[in-house]
């Protein structure tokens, strides 16, 4: 599974990598999921199944939307791919500065530590119990994500009103 | 240093140099927002993980509810930027103050 794992975490790496060397927004997009599906991968490889899940579909779907966004809102007539030449150049200091991370901080051990596969019972995940801490003990956590959810509504459509106020306008 | 530590903090620091870096397109810089925080969730999750502390699990899901509270802000922008200008450039932005 450590070797798993490894494969994961360079394919994670690679793929932030291609968001982070900033192609245009279509293929930024499809470098993110591919981070995502990865991150999920190293998720389950550690043993939290329950968060991994979590992450992929909600991340996902709120994905998919920014997916279509790009799609919709920047579209352009010759986009640039990572084959482009300041892509490309993006992508080479990149990679070559996760190699100068690499011998400033010594990477010693593959995982170093321990997955919840060695330790104690099988059945009963960690994370499944944290999340259901969210709905007993860490109930003011949620009531703080659910008034900040519907603040967020307001900020946005006032954002996006589109009459004399907001910041949509005629000009 | 691990690689599970190593790799998340030099995707971390990739990200906010892409983000520093890059000032042509909004939605390339949300992108590198929603990949640092993709970053931090894989972060806080391995922190539960290898400390064996069930109760830290509440962070990634807070962490994950307020990266959509901020793809939707984000998002709102690009649309009033886009619908209000013709285009999502960045330098587009300092037009929507007044």
């Amino acid at each position: 599974m450590s070797y798993f794992l490894f494969l994961f975490l360079l394919c994670f790496a690679l793929a932030i990598i291609g968001v982070a060397s900033n192609p245009s927004p279509f293929y930024g997009v499809i470098g993110l999921v591919m981070a995502a599906f990865f991150g999920c991968a190293v998720l389950v490889g550690f043993g939290s199944s329950f968060v991994s899940l979590v992450l992929f579909l909600i991340y996902l779907g709120g994905m998919l939307v920014v997916f279509v966004y790009s799609i919709a809102m920047s579209a352009e007539a010759y986009p640039k791919t990572w084959g482009d030449f300041l892509v490309i150049l993006y992508v080479f200091g990149f990679a070559f500065l996760i190699l100068v991370f690499s011998f400033i901080f010594e990477v010693s051990d593959i995982m170093g530590s321990l997955t919840v596969d060695n330790v104690g019972l099988y059945v009963i995940r960690m994370d499944f119990g944290g999340v259901m801490l969210l709905y007993s003990i860490g109930g003011p956590v949620l009531l703080l994500c659910g008034f900040g959810l519907l603040l967020v509504l307001f900020v946005v459509l006032e954002l996006t009103r589109g009459l004399a106020r907001g910041a949509l306008r005629i000009v | 240093m691990t690689l599970m530590q190593f790799t998340l903090l030099s995707s971390f620091t990739l990200s906010m140099l892409g983000m520093t870096m890059y000032r042509t397109h909004l939605i390339s810089a949300l992108l590198c927002i929603e990949s640092m925080l993709l970053t931090l969730f894989l972060a806080t999750t391995t922190f539960m993980q290898t400390t064996q502390t069930t109760t830290i699990t509440i962070l990634p899901m807070t962490l994950l509810t307020f990266s959509a509270c901020e793809a939707s802000v984000g998002l709102a922008l690009l649309v009033a930027s886009t619908r209000t200008y013709a285009s999502d450039h960045l330098n587009t932005m300092n037009l929507l103050q007044c």
